[in-house]
Protein backbone atom coordinates (compact mmCIF):
# COMPACT_ATOMS: atom_id res chain seq x y z
CA UNK A 1 0.00 0.00 0.00
CA UNK A 2 1.44 3.33 -1.07
CA UNK A 3 0.61 7.28 -0.05
CA UNK A 4 -3.33 7.43 -0.46
CA UNK A 5 -4.83 11.21 -1.17
CA UNK A 6 -5.78 13.46 1.45
CA UNK A 7 -9.86 12.18 1.77
CA UNK A 8 -11.91 13.36 4.78
CA UNK A 9 -12.09 10.55 7.04
CA UNK A 10 -8.44 11.06 7.95
CA UNK A 11 -8.50 11.34 11.53
CA UNK A 12 -4.92 12.16 12.50
CA UNK A 13 -2.37 13.22 9.73
CA UNK A 14 1.09 13.75 10.31
CA UNK A 15 3.07 16.08 7.86
CA UNK A 16 6.62 16.24 7.56
CA UNK A 17 7.23 15.27 10.92
CA UNK A 18 10.80 15.43 12.34
CA UNK A 19 11.79 16.23 16.10
CA UNK A 20 14.85 16.77 17.87
CA UNK A 21 16.09 16.78 21.43
CA UNK A 22 17.50 19.61 23.49
CA UNK A 23 19.88 18.69 25.11
CA UNK A 24 23.27 19.97 27.06
CA UNK A 25 25.42 18.86 24.08
CA UNK A 26 23.15 20.31 21.45
CA UNK A 27 19.88 19.56 19.63
CA UNK A 28 19.37 15.24 19.51
CA UNK A 29 17.78 13.83 16.03
CA UNK A 30 14.61 11.61 17.69
CA UNK A 31 13.08 10.31 14.24
CA UNK A 32 13.33 10.71 10.45
CA UNK A 33 10.92 12.53 8.51
CA UNK A 34 7.71 11.01 9.13
CA UNK A 35 4.69 11.18 6.92
CA UNK A 36 1.27 9.11 8.13
CA UNK A 37 -2.36 9.32 7.90
CA UNK A 38 -4.90 7.82 9.97
CA UNK A 39 -8.35 7.06 9.03
CA UNK A 40 -11.38 7.49 11.46
CA UNK A 41 -12.11 3.85 13.05
CA UNK A 42 -8.32 2.26 12.00
CA UNK A 43 -6.45 0.77 13.98
CA UNK A 44 -2.78 1.48 12.96
CA UNK A 45 0.20 -0.21 14.82
CA UNK A 46 3.83 1.02 14.32
CA UNK A 47 6.97 -1.63 14.78
CA UNK A 48 10.20 -0.42 14.81
CA UNK A 49 13.55 -0.72 16.64
CA UNK A 50 13.99 0.30 20.20
CA UNK A 51 15.60 3.63 20.09
CA UNK A 52 14.14 4.69 16.47
CA UNK A 53 11.61 7.16 17.53
CA UNK A 54 8.23 5.81 18.06
CA UNK A 55 7.90 6.89 21.52
CA UNK A 56 8.84 10.53 19.99
CA UNK A 57 5.81 9.86 17.57
CA UNK A 58 3.17 9.01 20.01
CA UNK A 59 3.91 12.01 22.28
CA UNK A 60 3.94 14.56 19.38
CA UNK A 61 0.54 13.48 18.66
CA UNK A 62 -0.60 13.36 21.94
CA UNK A 63 0.67 17.02 22.20
CA UNK A 64 3.00 16.20 25.00
CA UNK A 65 5.88 17.54 22.35
CA UNK A 66 5.54 20.41 19.98
CA UNK A 67 6.88 18.85 16.63
CA UNK A 68 10.49 20.22 15.90
CA UNK A 69 9.17 20.29 11.92
CA UNK A 70 6.39 19.56 10.35
CA UNK A 71 2.72 19.40 11.83
CA UNK A 72 0.29 16.56 13.01
CA UNK A 73 -3.47 17.68 12.67
CA UNK A 74 -6.57 15.66 14.28
CA UNK A 75 -9.72 16.19 12.42
CA UNK A 76 -7.92 18.91 10.50
CA UNK A 77 -6.83 20.60 13.65
CA UNK A 78 -3.04 21.25 14.28
CA UNK A 79 -2.30 19.47 17.55
CA UNK A 80 -0.82 21.91 20.25
CA UNK A 81 -1.46 20.28 23.56
CA UNK A 82 -3.02 17.47 24.89
CA UNK A 83 -6.55 17.10 24.92
CA UNK A 84 -9.35 15.00 25.95
CA UNK A 85 -10.02 14.20 22.23
CA UNK A 86 -6.90 11.65 22.51
CA UNK A 87 -6.18 9.50 25.17
CA UNK A 88 -3.14 7.84 25.96
CA UNK A 89 -2.25 4.35 27.27
CA UNK A 90 1.15 4.21 28.55
CA UNK A 91 3.57 0.92 28.80
CA UNK A 92 4.20 1.84 32.41
CA UNK A 93 1.21 2.00 34.79
CA UNK A 94 -0.07 5.33 35.24
CA UNK A 95 -2.98 4.48 36.80
CA UNK A 96 -2.85 6.33 40.04
CA UNK A 97 -2.13 4.04 43.08
CA UNK A 98 -4.03 6.31 46.14
CA UNK A 99 -7.32 5.76 43.72
CA UNK A 100 -9.18 2.65 43.71
CA UNK A 101 -9.93 0.83 40.22
CA UNK A 102 -13.60 2.37 40.21
CA UNK A 103 -12.19 6.23 41.10
CA UNK A 104 -9.16 5.60 38.79
CA UNK A 105 -11.15 4.33 35.86
CA UNK A 106 -14.18 7.26 36.17
CA UNK A 107 -11.64 10.07 36.36
CA UNK A 108 -11.89 10.57 33.20
CA UNK A 109 -15.23 11.31 33.41
CA UNK A 110 -14.84 13.46 36.94
CA UNK A 111 -12.67 15.85 35.34
CA UNK A 112 -15.19 16.43 32.67
CA UNK A 113 -17.63 17.30 35.33
CA UNK A 114 -19.97 14.74 34.20
CA UNK A 115 -22.68 13.69 36.62
CA UNK A 116 -22.17 10.80 39.20
CA UNK A 117 -24.92 8.81 37.65
CA UNK A 118 -23.99 8.76 34.44
CA UNK A 119 -20.67 8.07 35.68
CA UNK A 120 -21.24 5.24 37.83
CA UNK A 121 -22.86 4.02 35.17
CA UNK A 122 -19.79 3.92 32.51
CA UNK A 123 -17.81 2.77 34.98
CA UNK A 124 -19.61 -0.11 35.72
CA UNK A 125 -20.00 -1.05 31.78
CA UNK A 126 -16.28 -0.74 31.03
CA UNK A 127 -15.47 -2.94 34.53
CA UNK A 128 -17.59 -5.64 33.37
CA UNK A 129 -16.16 -5.20 29.46
CA UNK A 130 -12.51 -5.15 31.04
CA UNK A 131 -13.44 -7.93 33.39
CA UNK A 132 -12.80 -6.28 36.57
CA UNK A 133 -15.88 -6.96 37.96
CA UNK A 134 -15.34 -7.66 41.51
CA UNK A 135 -12.13 -5.59 42.20
CA UNK A 136 -14.09 -2.11 41.94
CA UNK A 137 -12.47 -1.20 45.28
CA UNK A 138 -9.16 -2.69 45.20
CA UNK A 139 -6.21 -0.40 44.79
CA UNK A 140 -3.60 -0.74 42.09
CA UNK A 141 -0.81 -2.04 44.61
CA UNK A 142 -3.45 -5.10 45.53
CA UNK A 143 -3.73 -5.89 41.70
CA UNK A 144 -1.60 -8.12 39.19
CA UNK A 145 0.68 -6.34 36.37
CA UNK A 146 -2.33 -7.50 33.74
CA UNK A 147 -5.34 -6.40 35.99
CA UNK A 148 -3.58 -3.09 36.54
CA UNK A 149 -3.29 -2.67 32.75
CA UNK A 150 -6.70 -3.32 32.55
CA UNK A 151 -7.75 -0.68 34.43
CA UNK A 152 -5.87 1.96 32.35
CA UNK A 153 -7.31 1.04 29.38
CA UNK A 154 -10.61 0.86 30.30
CA UNK A 155 -9.96 4.51 32.07
CA UNK A 156 -8.96 5.47 28.52
CA UNK A 157 -12.16 4.16 27.65
CA UNK A 158 -14.04 5.49 29.70
CA UNK A 159 -13.31 8.98 28.99
CA UNK A 160 -14.68 8.15 25.36
CA UNK A 161 -12.42 9.87 23.51
CA UNK A 162 -11.66 9.67 19.39
CA UNK A 163 -8.10 8.40 19.28
CA UNK A 164 -6.50 6.36 21.75
CA UNK A 165 -2.80 6.22 21.13
CA UNK A 166 -0.80 3.18 22.86
CA UNK A 167 2.61 2.95 24.09
CA UNK A 168 3.64 -0.51 23.98
CA UNK A 169 0.86 -1.12 26.76
CA UNK A 170 1.45 -4.78 27.62
CA UNK A 171 5.18 -4.88 27.33
CA UNK A 172 5.51 -5.32 30.71
CA UNK A 173 3.04 -8.31 31.92
CA UNK A 174 3.86 -11.83 31.56
CA UNK A 175 3.58 -13.32 27.91
CA UNK A 176 0.21 -15.80 28.46
CA UNK A 177 -1.69 -12.50 29.96
CA UNK A 178 -0.40 -10.94 27.15
CA UNK A 179 -2.25 -12.93 24.49
CA UNK A 180 -5.58 -12.70 26.91
CA UNK A 181 -5.01 -8.83 27.01
CA UNK A 182 -4.58 -8.48 23.16
CA UNK A 183 -7.79 -10.63 22.22
CA UNK A 184 -9.78 -8.43 24.81
CA UNK A 185 -8.64 -4.92 23.17
CA UNK A 186 -9.08 -6.29 20.10
CA UNK A 187 -13.32 -7.48 21.46
CA UNK A 188 -13.09 -3.77 22.65
CA UNK A 189 -12.02 -2.38 20.08
CA UNK A 190 -14.91 -4.04 17.57
CA UNK A 191 -17.78 -3.18 20.56
CA UNK A 192 -16.71 0.74 20.30
CA UNK A 193 -15.21 2.87 16.93
CA UNK A 194 -12.19 4.21 18.14
CA UNK A 195 -9.39 5.06 16.05
CA UNK A 196 -6.48 3.34 17.65
CA UNK A 197 -2.71 4.09 16.86
CA UNK A 198 -0.36 1.64 18.75
CA UNK A 199 3.09 1.08 19.24
CA UNK A 200 5.07 -2.14 19.67
CA UNK A 201 8.16 -4.19 18.95
CA UNK A 202 6.05 -6.95 18.74
CA UNK A 203 5.56 -8.08 15.18
CA UNK A 204 2.68 -10.82 16.34
CA UNK A 205 1.32 -7.94 18.05
CA UNK A 206 1.10 -5.78 15.16
CA UNK A 207 -0.66 -8.07 13.02
CA UNK A 208 -2.81 -9.74 15.07
CA UNK A 209 -4.37 -6.02 16.43
CA UNK A 210 -3.64 -4.00 13.31
CA UNK A 211 -6.03 -2.88 10.24
CA UNK A 212 -2.42 -1.51 9.16
CA UNK A 213 0.99 -2.56 10.30
CA UNK A 214 3.33 0.24 9.97
CA UNK A 215 7.28 -0.86 9.92
CA UNK A 216 9.81 1.82 10.44
CA UNK A 217 13.52 1.73 9.91
CA UNK A 218 15.83 2.01 12.79
CA UNK A 219 17.25 5.34 14.31
CA UNK A 220 16.78 8.19 12.74
CA UNK A 221 13.18 6.51 11.95
CA UNK A 222 11.23 6.66 9.05
CA UNK A 223 8.25 4.36 7.30
CA UNK A 224 10.13 1.77 5.25
CA UNK A 225 6.64 -0.24 4.52
CA UNK A 226 3.22 -0.16 5.28
CA UNK A 227 1.08 -3.16 5.37
CA UNK A 228 -2.50 -3.79 5.21
CA UNK A 229 -3.92 -6.52 7.07
CA UNK A 230 -7.44 -8.13 5.65
CA UNK A 231 -9.72 -8.70 8.47
CA UNK A 232 -12.71 -11.39 7.36
CA UNK A 233 -14.75 -9.67 10.15
CA UNK A 234 -14.04 -6.95 13.04
CA UNK A 235 -13.65 -8.25 16.59
CA UNK A 236 -13.95 -11.97 17.32
CA UNK A 237 -10.26 -12.69 16.65
CA UNK A 238 -8.39 -14.94 18.75
CA UNK A 239 -4.30 -15.83 18.70
CA UNK A 240 -6.15 -19.85 18.07
CA UNK A 241 -7.23 -19.20 15.10
CA UNK A 242 -4.63 -16.74 13.94
CA UNK A 243 -1.76 -18.72 14.52
CA UNK A 244 -4.00 -21.35 12.35
CA UNK A 245 -5.07 -18.53 9.53
CA UNK A 246 -2.17 -18.73 6.39
CA UNK A 247 -2.94 -15.66 5.26
CA UNK A 248 -2.05 -13.68 8.54
CA UNK A 249 1.07 -16.14 8.85
CA UNK A 250 2.39 -14.58 5.73
CA UNK A 251 2.35 -11.52 7.01
CA UNK A 252 3.46 -11.74 9.99
CA UNK A 253 6.64 -13.38 8.40
CA UNK A 254 6.74 -10.59 5.62
CA UNK A 255 6.72 -7.97 8.52
CA UNK A 256 9.14 -9.78 10.59
CA UNK A 257 11.48 -10.07 7.67
CA UNK A 258 10.78 -6.26 7.19
CA UNK A 259 11.81 -5.37 11.30
CA UNK A 260 14.83 -8.05 11.46
CA UNK A 261 16.66 -6.24 8.71
CA UNK A 262 15.94 -3.00 10.65
CA UNK A 263 17.82 -5.08 14.07
CA UNK A 264 21.14 -6.62 11.60
CA UNK A 265 21.62 -3.00 10.70
CA UNK A 266 20.86 -1.33 14.21
CA UNK A 267 23.64 -0.13 16.89
CA UNK A 268 26.34 1.45 14.97
CA UNK A 269 24.33 3.96 13.43
CA UNK A 270 22.65 4.51 16.56
CA UNK A 271 24.52 7.29 19.20
CA UNK A 272 24.31 6.31 22.97
CA UNK A 273 22.07 9.42 23.55
CA UNK A 274 19.57 8.95 21.16
CA UNK A 275 16.10 8.48 23.32
CA UNK A 276 14.12 5.44 23.27
CA UNK B 1 12.36 -13.56 72.73
CA UNK B 2 10.70 -16.25 73.34
CA UNK B 3 7.53 -14.38 73.40
CA UNK B 4 7.98 -14.19 69.71
CA UNK B 5 8.84 -17.20 68.51
CA UNK B 6 6.58 -19.35 71.05
CA UNK B 7 3.20 -17.15 70.03
CA UNK B 8 2.65 -19.25 66.69
CA UNK B 9 3.06 -22.78 67.61
CA UNK B 10 -0.07 -21.44 70.32
CA UNK B 11 -1.94 -19.42 68.09
CA UNK B 12 -3.74 -21.99 66.64
CA UNK B 13 -4.82 -23.24 69.85
CA UNK B 14 -5.33 -19.71 70.23
CA UNK B 15 -7.76 -18.86 73.40
CA UNK B 16 -8.34 -15.58 73.62
CA UNK B 17 -6.34 -15.49 77.10
CA UNK B 18 -2.88 -17.05 75.10
CA UNK B 19 -3.55 -13.69 72.54
CA UNK B 20 -3.90 -11.49 75.65
CA UNK B 21 -1.11 -12.46 77.49
CA UNK B 22 1.27 -12.56 74.15
CA UNK B 23 0.19 -9.02 73.38
CA UNK B 24 0.62 -8.20 76.95
CA UNK B 25 4.58 -9.48 76.68
CA UNK B 26 4.81 -7.48 73.47
CA UNK B 27 4.41 -4.74 75.26
CA UNK B 28 6.52 -5.35 77.85
CA UNK B 29 9.73 -5.94 75.32
CA UNK B 30 9.52 -2.05 74.68
CA UNK B 31 9.71 -1.36 78.43
CA UNK B 32 12.27 -3.53 79.15
CA UNK B 33 15.47 -1.67 77.72
CA UNK B 34 13.99 1.46 80.10
CA UNK B 35 13.70 -1.38 83.28
CA UNK B 36 17.56 -2.29 82.38
CA UNK B 37 18.97 0.81 82.39
CA UNK B 38 16.70 2.45 86.05
CA UNK B 39 18.32 -0.94 87.24
CA UNK B 40 21.80 -0.32 86.02
CA UNK B 41 21.16 3.30 87.42
CA UNK B 42 20.05 2.14 90.71
CA UNK B 43 23.06 -0.44 90.73
CA UNK B 44 25.58 2.93 90.33
CA UNK B 45 23.89 4.68 92.39
CA UNK B 46 23.88 2.07 95.46
CA UNK B 47 27.57 0.65 94.71
CA UNK B 48 29.64 3.82 93.89
CA UNK B 49 28.03 5.00 97.12
CA UNK B 50 27.36 7.98 94.92
CA UNK B 51 26.65 11.24 96.68
CA UNK B 52 23.28 12.84 95.68
CA UNK B 53 25.43 15.60 94.69
CA UNK B 54 26.66 13.68 91.57
CA UNK B 55 23.74 11.52 90.72
CA UNK B 56 20.42 10.75 92.52
CA UNK B 57 18.49 7.73 93.00
CA UNK B 58 15.46 6.56 90.49
CA UNK B 59 13.41 7.20 93.74
CA UNK B 60 14.29 10.52 94.23
CA UNK B 61 13.62 11.57 90.28
CA UNK B 62 10.03 9.67 91.35
CA UNK B 63 9.51 11.98 94.42
CA UNK B 64 10.83 15.08 92.52
CA UNK B 65 7.84 13.91 89.53
CA UNK B 66 5.17 13.70 91.75
CA UNK B 67 6.26 17.26 93.47
CA UNK B 68 6.53 19.12 90.61
CA UNK B 69 3.65 17.30 88.53
CA UNK B 70 1.46 18.22 92.12
CA UNK B 71 2.38 22.10 92.36
CA UNK B 72 1.68 22.00 88.35
CA UNK B 73 5.10 23.04 87.80
CA UNK B 74 5.60 20.60 85.77
CA UNK B 75 2.23 21.29 83.46
CA UNK B 76 3.64 24.72 83.05
CA UNK B 77 6.81 23.99 81.80
CA UNK B 78 5.63 21.37 79.66
CA UNK B 79 2.87 23.18 77.89
CA UNK B 80 4.86 25.97 77.29
CA UNK B 81 7.20 23.77 75.12
CA UNK B 82 4.44 22.11 73.71
CA UNK B 83 2.82 25.46 72.66
CA UNK B 84 5.76 26.33 71.18
CA UNK B 85 6.63 22.80 69.28
CA UNK B 86 2.79 22.91 68.38
CA UNK B 87 2.93 26.48 66.50
CA UNK B 88 6.25 25.93 65.16
CA UNK B 89 4.31 22.87 62.84
CA UNK B 90 1.56 24.51 61.79
CA UNK B 91 3.37 27.31 60.52
CA UNK B 92 5.95 25.30 59.12
CA UNK B 93 3.53 23.49 57.39
CA UNK B 94 1.40 26.09 55.71
CA UNK B 95 4.43 27.52 54.86
CA UNK B 96 6.83 24.83 53.44
CA UNK B 97 4.90 22.49 52.17
CA UNK B 98 3.58 25.39 49.31
CA UNK B 99 7.40 26.45 48.95
CA UNK B 100 8.34 22.94 48.51
CA UNK B 101 5.58 22.12 45.58
CA UNK B 102 6.52 25.28 43.79
CA UNK B 103 10.02 24.13 43.81
CA UNK B 104 9.16 20.48 43.38
CA UNK B 105 7.15 21.12 40.69
CA UNK B 106 9.81 23.65 38.44
CA UNK B 107 12.77 21.35 37.56
CA UNK B 108 14.99 23.86 37.11
CA UNK B 109 14.31 25.58 40.52
CA UNK B 110 14.63 22.22 42.03
CA UNK B 111 18.24 21.39 40.69
CA UNK B 112 19.24 25.15 41.61
CA UNK B 113 17.97 24.67 45.60
CA UNK B 114 18.94 21.15 45.93
CA UNK B 115 22.46 22.02 47.25
CA UNK B 116 21.04 25.03 49.13
CA UNK B 117 18.60 23.20 51.06
CA UNK B 118 21.01 20.52 51.93
CA UNK B 119 23.88 23.12 53.32
CA UNK B 120 20.94 24.17 55.37
CA UNK B 121 19.76 21.06 56.87
CA UNK B 122 23.78 20.75 57.70
CA UNK B 123 23.63 23.92 59.85
CA UNK B 124 21.49 22.84 63.11
CA UNK B 125 18.70 25.25 64.45
CA UNK B 126 21.29 25.96 67.32
CA UNK B 127 23.86 27.06 65.19
CA UNK B 128 21.90 29.50 64.57
CA UNK B 129 20.97 30.75 68.55
CA UNK B 130 23.95 33.30 68.55
CA UNK B 131 22.63 35.57 65.01
CA UNK B 132 18.79 34.67 66.55
CA UNK B 133 19.55 35.87 70.24
CA UNK B 134 21.63 39.28 68.79
CA UNK B 135 18.60 39.87 66.63
CA UNK B 136 15.39 39.22 68.60
CA UNK B 137 16.91 39.41 72.17
CA UNK B 138 16.00 36.30 74.50
CA UNK B 139 12.52 36.27 73.34
CA UNK B 140 10.45 33.34 72.31
CA UNK B 141 10.60 35.16 68.69
CA UNK B 142 14.18 33.72 69.28
CA UNK B 143 12.99 30.63 70.40
CA UNK B 144 10.30 30.14 67.53
CA UNK B 145 12.78 31.48 64.79
CA UNK B 146 15.24 28.46 65.54
CA UNK B 147 12.63 25.99 65.88
CA UNK B 148 10.95 26.80 62.57
CA UNK B 149 13.87 26.94 60.84
CA UNK B 150 14.83 23.32 62.20
CA UNK B 151 11.47 22.00 60.91
CA UNK B 152 10.63 23.57 57.74
CA UNK B 153 14.23 22.86 55.91
CA UNK B 154 13.03 19.26 56.66
CA UNK B 155 9.33 19.62 55.39
CA UNK B 156 10.42 21.61 51.94
CA UNK B 157 13.34 19.21 51.13
CA UNK B 158 10.59 16.29 51.68
CA UNK B 159 7.63 18.07 49.98
CA UNK B 160 10.54 18.55 47.28
CA UNK B 161 11.38 15.80 46.70
CA UNK B 162 8.03 14.07 47.26
CA UNK B 163 6.84 15.76 44.03
CA UNK B 164 9.80 15.41 41.83
CA UNK B 165 9.51 11.23 42.48
CA UNK B 166 6.02 11.51 41.19
CA UNK B 167 6.54 9.74 37.51
CA UNK B 168 5.82 12.19 34.60
CA UNK B 169 3.23 10.14 33.23
CA UNK B 170 0.65 10.26 36.06
CA UNK B 171 0.34 14.00 34.71
CA UNK B 172 0.48 13.49 31.12
CA UNK B 173 -1.89 10.22 31.57
CA UNK B 174 -4.65 13.00 33.46
CA UNK B 175 -3.60 15.73 30.71
CA UNK B 176 -5.27 13.79 28.42
CA UNK B 177 -8.10 13.22 30.42
CA UNK B 178 -8.51 16.91 30.11
CA UNK B 179 -7.13 18.18 33.66
CA UNK B 180 -6.05 21.47 33.76
CA UNK B 181 -3.53 23.12 36.03
CA UNK B 182 -5.41 23.06 39.55
CA UNK B 183 -6.43 19.42 38.68
CA UNK B 184 -2.85 18.21 38.44
CA UNK B 185 -2.00 19.91 42.09
CA UNK B 186 -5.36 18.15 43.69
CA UNK B 187 -5.04 14.85 42.08
CA UNK B 188 -1.65 14.03 41.54
CA UNK B 189 0.80 16.47 43.26
CA UNK B 190 -0.90 16.38 46.34
CA UNK B 191 -1.77 12.94 47.35
CA UNK B 192 1.41 11.63 45.02
CA UNK B 193 3.41 13.92 47.74
CA UNK B 194 1.58 13.66 51.13
CA UNK B 195 4.12 10.47 51.99
CA UNK B 196 7.16 12.32 51.61
CA UNK B 197 5.15 15.48 53.30
CA UNK B 198 4.69 13.21 56.18
CA UNK B 199 7.63 11.79 56.12
CA UNK B 200 9.70 15.66 56.38
CA UNK B 201 7.47 16.54 58.95
CA UNK B 202 8.17 13.82 61.54
CA UNK B 203 12.05 14.24 60.76
CA UNK B 204 11.22 17.64 61.23
CA UNK B 205 9.24 17.64 64.20
CA UNK B 206 12.32 15.54 65.44
CA UNK B 207 14.47 18.18 64.65
CA UNK B 208 12.36 21.02 65.92
CA UNK B 209 11.91 19.02 69.61
CA UNK B 210 15.99 18.98 70.04
CA UNK B 211 16.52 22.68 68.87
CA UNK B 212 13.45 23.72 70.84
CA UNK B 213 15.16 22.32 74.48
CA UNK B 214 18.21 23.45 73.48
CA UNK B 215 16.99 27.15 72.57
CA UNK B 216 14.70 26.97 75.91
CA UNK B 217 18.18 26.61 77.77
CA UNK B 218 19.44 29.59 76.24
CA UNK B 219 16.92 31.80 76.35
CA UNK B 220 15.28 31.05 79.44
CA UNK B 221 11.67 32.11 79.11
CA UNK B 222 10.22 28.76 80.19
CA UNK B 223 9.68 25.43 78.70
CA UNK B 224 11.36 22.15 79.52
CA UNK B 225 14.63 23.06 78.58
CA UNK B 226 14.59 25.89 80.73
CA UNK B 227 13.25 23.63 83.71
CA UNK B 228 16.12 21.08 83.42
CA UNK B 229 18.65 24.04 82.73
CA UNK B 230 17.05 26.63 85.71
CA UNK B 231 17.70 23.25 88.06
CA UNK B 232 21.05 23.35 87.00
CA UNK B 233 22.37 26.30 89.09
CA UNK B 234 21.15 24.81 92.26
CA UNK B 235 22.17 21.26 91.43
CA UNK B 236 18.64 19.96 91.58
CA UNK B 237 19.56 16.59 89.88
CA UNK B 238 16.52 14.82 90.47
CA UNK B 239 14.49 17.91 88.67
CA UNK B 240 17.69 17.50 86.00
CA UNK B 241 16.65 14.10 85.00
CA UNK B 242 12.74 14.48 85.34
CA UNK B 243 12.51 16.97 82.88
CA UNK B 244 14.74 14.77 80.78
CA UNK B 245 12.20 11.90 80.74
CA UNK B 246 9.02 14.63 80.50
CA UNK B 247 11.00 15.79 76.97
CA UNK B 248 11.77 11.86 75.87
CA UNK B 249 7.95 10.99 76.71
CA UNK B 250 6.39 13.91 75.44
CA UNK B 251 8.18 13.69 72.00
CA UNK B 252 7.15 9.79 71.56
CA UNK B 253 3.48 10.68 72.68
CA UNK B 254 3.65 12.91 69.84
CA UNK B 255 5.15 10.96 67.64
CA UNK B 256 3.28 8.02 68.27
CA UNK B 257 -0.35 9.40 68.53
CA UNK B 258 -0.29 11.86 66.20
CA UNK B 259 2.32 11.39 63.23
CA UNK B 260 3.24 7.73 63.04
CA UNK B 261 -0.45 7.50 62.57
CA UNK B 262 -0.51 9.96 59.82
CA UNK B 263 2.34 8.07 57.83
CA UNK B 264 1.07 4.35 58.25
CA UNK B 265 -2.50 5.62 56.67
CA UNK B 266 -0.89 6.81 53.51
CA UNK B 267 1.63 4.26 53.08
CA UNK B 268 -0.97 1.33 53.95
CA UNK B 269 -2.83 2.38 51.77
CA UNK B 270 -1.25 3.47 48.83
CA UNK B 271 1.34 0.92 49.14
CA UNK B 272 3.30 1.23 46.19
CA UNK B 273 4.11 4.31 46.78
CA UNK B 274 7.33 3.41 48.87
CA UNK B 275 9.29 0.61 47.92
Amino acid sequence: MSARAISADDKIVVSGFRHFFDTADGPVQATGTLDIRIRAGEFVTLVGPSGCGKTTLLKAIAGFIRPTEGTITCDGKVIRGPGRDRGVVFQELAILPWRTVRRNIGHGLEIAGVAKAQRDETVRRLIALTGLAGFEDRYPHELSGGMKQRVAVARTWAADPDVILMDEPFAAVDAMTRLTLQEELARLCAATTKTVFFITHSVDEAVFLGDRVLVMTRWPGEIKARIDVPRRERGGRDWESFVADAEMQGIAEQVLRLVRAERGAAGAAKPSGAPT
Amino acid sequence: MTASTAAPALAPRGSGLVAAVMSALGGLKILLPFALLTAIWWAIKIEAQLSDQILVSPAAVWNAFIQLASHGVLAEYASTSLRMIGISTVISMAVGVPIGFAVGVNRTAAHALEGFLRFLQSISGIAWLPLAIIWFGFSQTTTLVIVIYSLIVPIIFNTMVGVRAIPENYALALRSLGAGRLRLVTDVYLPGALPSIVVGLRLGMGYGWRALIAAEMLVRQGGLGDLIFGARTFNQIDRIITGMICIGCLYIIIDRLIVQPIENLTVARWGLLRK
